[in-house]
């Protein structure tokens, strides 16, 4: 890179564009934790965006007694997780059979799994629920994993196949030399190939289904015991007014465990890299 | 690199398989103590809970449980039904605020609670579809029609002269609050005519002051808003247009279109209206940044008690005196069609529709005793546990002079009607459509 | 070669549970919601066969009109930002040399981690009235203060911006990925050559990242035609239905009227402008993936 004068003040400038971008981006973060120590008429009117003074700590202590947070939390998890985990086993597989091997149909399959892209819950959620009760699946946590891994699938399916693209085909080449069968090839070559995507995705995936409540409300609603976390705000609704304090508090316990589980695999993603990387064109 | 695939792979197993147990054990508890798997939601949580209780029956209610308004009522019903019916557990399922998209839902799925709260809306949607019980019967053997006060009467029955819903608010008023203090402050007079309405605007505008904080995101606010004027030009107000009895191209409708659209020029509502909520409206005029508020007597409770004497509600101002004097008697807002209604598919129908009953008429003395609220459904024979305050006694007072009422949008029955009249109201109020659109829009939608 | 990529019992095996869960719980309900959408149905009622009514009232509905020119509004605008900056903030923090670039890493996509209503909360506060925006413009000159939200023409352009905002780390997610998946020895032979780190960027990066950026380009594009959320907390809609979408005529119509057969119309019309944009996207890349092709084999025969 040539370093004149005039190019190296522009990169300072960059370079502070990027450090307010940043605190731009946090700041949501900080202020969601104010306001969950808030009541209305700070949050509205006296004090919407500085620290809470004094802490109405018992935003949370409203939060913690009118649901069963670990309840909640347990539920919200086990879903998560499964939706996750089912989500990347089929789409990794989906992508692969249509992004790298050879038959007629691979273009329509793949276009036609995209369709699930385009779809707003709202529209499909009555015969969406339908389908769920009529495989028995009611009542269990599968009548919210089922639906979320099909929300999910084509947008998985859609970034693998970008990664499986840019892979060189003489990688299959060698392995079939080698003697190893397709099932060995796809999961102890291709499949390291793609850990930065498989990162980014289980972390979306996660967050989508740790933050869905349309669906949730109607399938698992009436049920107490398999509720998730994003359920808990339906205490602060009423009929005119809402507490919004009392629902920071309950967006504040329900991210914060989204947060921890980016921040471990933010640190993921960079080891996955170097494996990545490691592995040459 | 071998390890590490059979690892992820291992976990991915782990994973499904725990969940997959975790499902199971849920399934078979649930299924266990049902008696029949058919309807499966509500019955089946129903079931969970009878099968270790003996012969406890519990049954699914859907309803609002959030504020002292909701959950003061709720909790006082809870209470009472121990005692009168022992053998019943209500499973509580807090209603959303999602213009009925859950309950449709459930409804449509066949989910649908033992009893929930309908709205007129509701009640007409699903009696087309008998998912609503009719409760003619159990109104009479309750004694619940003999307690109605005469005046609600119209409140239990739907247009076809059925019951579907046990009712337990009663009329209902919209009300024009004002702080007293602000206008001692500014020496302003309550305002009579729109004339010095205007005037009132100039003064508070020019001091900093919010003249009256609307909540425009909520489409009955606005219609709300527009409805106080158009009852000072025509009597019939929005129920009137609901009806068909009037159209929106009458001289009344035009002329308090006009003159909402006048006001909002001189700056009546604070600018950004239309994306005000409730609450942010509310603290306005509740911390003395705003003068005057639009909102139900529902509100009196919560006014009083941010403002204490400080607050009052006028009549509505309209064109000129004689006007103003004749306008007194009609009140924007009136009672709507609505309250605890059964599933008629329920295991225990017969209970519920009881039960539903019980609790609407333990809502109405939650809300006498301790919200201080007499406008319920049913006379409750009970006593505030203080006195009425100031504002709602001049509202009882004001009451045997009232000669008419028109609707809350929840209470219209038109439902294209009411898309509209939200809707346009709100353009209204946002500043950036004229009266004329929203005479012309109206009049198109209708057709 | 081809007999080993075109195993067909491996292939039914990779395709069938993917394509198993979607047609069941994605497919089955689109056709439902195509059939639906030819009839009165009210979501509870049996219902009845109407034709081609539902659609003729849809267009000729007047905020038919403005739910289009909303969502291909919202589609640009979260399109042309997203894109730029995830790229601009992807090729910088993969840049080694760049001081507390994982701490950025994360900062950027924090926005994304939180939940609509939060970041939807944070923005009407800003952008309220008496709001931080406002106030700020205020010190500059208060003739720029702006009703920000309650605009009829210009609030769209506002929200659509909440909406890039945070997504943007998405996009900016999945670019740093592709660009860690972009084995480093072309950059070296890059540098070899004399490259500068943009133009390395700009010869390297970006095509080779063709398909991931197509893929930004369809999620962009497409989210800004069935976008709801955001306008649903911000505005409401409001003022009078003038930051409407489709989605959101389909959600009025089907829980607020009870008018379910028209809302799904609504619904159906916007997967089939969603679909047309894929198959567009699709056909204007075609040439640019052989031209990939080439320039890997080019490069192939050159190292």
């Amino acid at each position: 890179m040539r370093k004149d004068g005039n190019n190296k003040i522009l990169h300072y400038i960059f370079v502070a564009f990027c450090w307010i971008y940043a605190a731009f981006s946090l700041y949501p973060l900080i202020w969601m934790l104010f306001y969950s120590f808030k009541t209305n008429q700070e949050i509205f009117v006296t004090n919407p965006f500085g620290p809470p003074w004094p802490l109405h700590y018992e935003n949370y202590v409203t939060a913690w007694t009118k649901y069963n947070v670990p309840l909640y939390f347990l539920n919200s998890l086990l879903v998560s997780i499964g939706t996750v985990a089912i989500t990347i086993f089929c789409a990794l597989l989906f992508s692969y059979a249509t992004s790298r091997m050879v038959w007629k149909l691979k273009t329509f399959t793949r276009l036609f799994l995209g369709l699930g892209m385009f779809i707003p819950v709202q529209a499909i959620m009555i015969p969406v629920v339908k389908i769920v009760q009529s495989f028995g699946l009611m009542g269990t946590r599968w009548s919210l994993i089922f639906p979320y891994i099909a929300i999910n699938l084509a947008f998985a399916c859609m970034v693998y196949y970008g990664f499986f693209k840019g892979i060189p085909m003489e990688l299959e080449e060698a392995a079939c030399m080698d003697g190893a069968n397709i099932y060995q090839t796809f999961f102890m070559i291709i499949e390291p190939l793609v850990r930065p995507a498989t990162v980014t995705l289980v972390i979306y995936i996660f967050l989508n289904a740790w933050n869905e409540f349309i669906l949730a409300n109607v399938v698992v609603g009436s049920i107490s015991e398999l509720k998730t976390l994003p359920l808990g705000v339906l205490f602060f609704q009423g009929e005119f007014t809402t507490d919004w304090g009392g629902m920071g508090a309950t967006m504040v316990i329900a991210s914060f465990p989204a947060i921890i589980v980016y921040s471990i695999f933010s640190e993921q993603v960079e080891s996955a890299m170097t494996i990545g990387g490691a592995v040459k064109g | 690199m071998k390890k590490k695939i059979l690892s992820t792979l291992m976990c991915f197993s782990v994973v499904a398989t725990t969940i997959m147990g975790c499902g199971a054990n849920t399934n078979e508890t649930t299924n266990g103590g049902s008696a029949s798997s058919t309807d499966a939601g509500a019955n089946t949580q129903s079931g969970s809970e009878s099968a270790d209780s003996g012969d406890k029956i519990t049954l699914s209610i859907y309803t609002q449980y959030a504020d002292d308004d909701t959950k003061v009522p709720y909790d006082y019903a809870v209470e009472q039904l121990k005692e009168a019916y022992p053998n019943v557990e209500l499973n509580l399922i807090v209603q959303a605020q999602d213009d009925g998209q859950t309950l449709k839902t459930l409804a449509a799925t066949g989910q649908l609670p033992d009893i929930y709260q309908a709205s007129t809306d509701v009640i007409n949607t699903f009696r087309e579809s008998n998912q609503i019980m009719v409760l003619n019967d159990v109104a009479e053997s309750t004694g619940f029609l003999d307690k109605l006060y005469d005046a609600n009467k119209d409140l239990a029955y739907a247009e076809d002269g059925n019951i579907y819903a046990f009712p337990f608010s009663g009329q209902e008023y919209v009300l024009w609050y004002y702080n007293k203090a602000l206008f001692e402050e500014y020496n302003l007079e309550v305002p009579t005519t729109y004339d010095e309405l205007l005037n009132c605007v100039e003064v508070f505008t020019e001091n900093g002051i919010t003249p009256l904080a609307l909540f425009g995101q909520e489409g009955w606010n606005t219609a709300a808003a527009y409805d106080v004027i158009a009852t000072r030009y025509a009597e019939g107000g929005i129920k009137a247009l609901d009806e068909g009895s009037a159209s929106i191209t009458d001289d009344g409708y035009v002329k308090a279109a006009e003159k909402m659209e006048e006001l909002v020029a001189a700056g009546l509502f604070q600018e950004d209206a239309t994306t005000t909520n409730y609450d942010q409206a509310s603290e306005k005029f509740l911390s003395g940044e705003a003068a005057m508020f639009i909102n139900g007597q529902w509100y009196i409770e919560d006014a009083t008690k941010a403002l204490g004497d400080d607050v009052d509600w006028m009549f509505y101002p309209a064109a000129d005196a004689a006007s103003y004097e004749a306008g007194k008697a009609v009140f924007s807002g009136g009672g709507s069609a609505s309250g605890f209604a059964v599933n008629p598919d329920s295991e225990n129908a017969a209970l519920a529709a009881e039960v539903a009953e019980f609790i609407t008429e333990k809502y109405c003395e939650a809300k006498v005793m301790y919200r201080h609220n007499p406008l319920v459904a049913i006379d409750t024979g009970k006593q505030p546990d203080s006195e009425y305050p100031a504002m709602m006694q001049k509202l009882s007072d004001t009451l045997p002079t009232i000669t008419a009422t028109t609707k809350f949008t929840w209470g219209l029955t038109n439902s294209t009607f009411n898309d509209a009249i939200q809707s346009e109201s709100q353009g209204l109020v946002s500043g950036q459509f004229t009266a004329e659109e929203f005479i012309e829009d109206i009049a198109d939608t209708m057709e | 070669m081809k007999k080993y990529m075109g195993n067909k019992l491996a292939i039914f095996l990779f395709v069938l549970p993917a394509l198993a869960i979607f047609i069941a719980f994605d497919f089955v309900p689109i056709i439902q919601v195509f059939t639906y959408s030819f009839t009165d149905w009210n979501g509870l009622t049996t219902p009845n066969f109407t034709g081609l009514q539902n659609y003729f009232d849809l267009f000729t509905d007047r905020v038919f009109t403005t739910s289009n020119r909303n969502q291909l509004i919202f589609a640009i605008v979260i399109t042309v930002y997203q894109m730029l900056f995830a790229t601009v903030f992807a090729i910088t923090i993969s840049d080694k040399k760049m001081k507390g670039r994982k701490f950025l890493r994360v900062a950027y996509f924090i926005p994304v981690i939180l939940s609509v209503t939060v970041v939807c909360q944070l923005w009407s506060a800003i952008l309220a009235g008496d709001g931080l925006l406002n106030q700020f413009v205020k010190l500059f000159n208060s003739d720029f203060k702006q009703n920000w939200l309650g605009d009829r023409y210009n609030a769209i352009y506002v929200i659509a911006f909440v909406n890039a905002w945070q997504w943007m780390g998405y996009q900016f997610a999945l670019i740093v990925a592709g660009i860690k998946s972009i084995p480093s020895d072309y950059y070296e032979a890059a540098r070899i050559d004399g490259c500068s780190n943009v133009l390395a960027h700009r010869k390297i990066t970006i095509p080779l990242l063709a398909e991931t950026y197509k893929f930004c380009l369809i999620i962009s594009l497409t989210g800004g035609i069935k976008a709801f959320t955001e306008m649903n907390i911000l505005t409401g809609g409001g003022p009078n239905k003038s930051t409407y979408t489709l989605t959101y005529m389909m959600y009025n119509a089907a829980f607020k009227k009870s008018d379910y057969g028209y809302g799904l119309a609504a619904a159906s019309v916007m997967v089939l402008e969603c679909m047309m944009v894929m198959l567009l996207i699709n056909f204007i890349f075609r040439d640019k993936d052989q031209k990939k092709e080439e320039e890997k084999a080019r490069r192939k025969r050159s190292a």
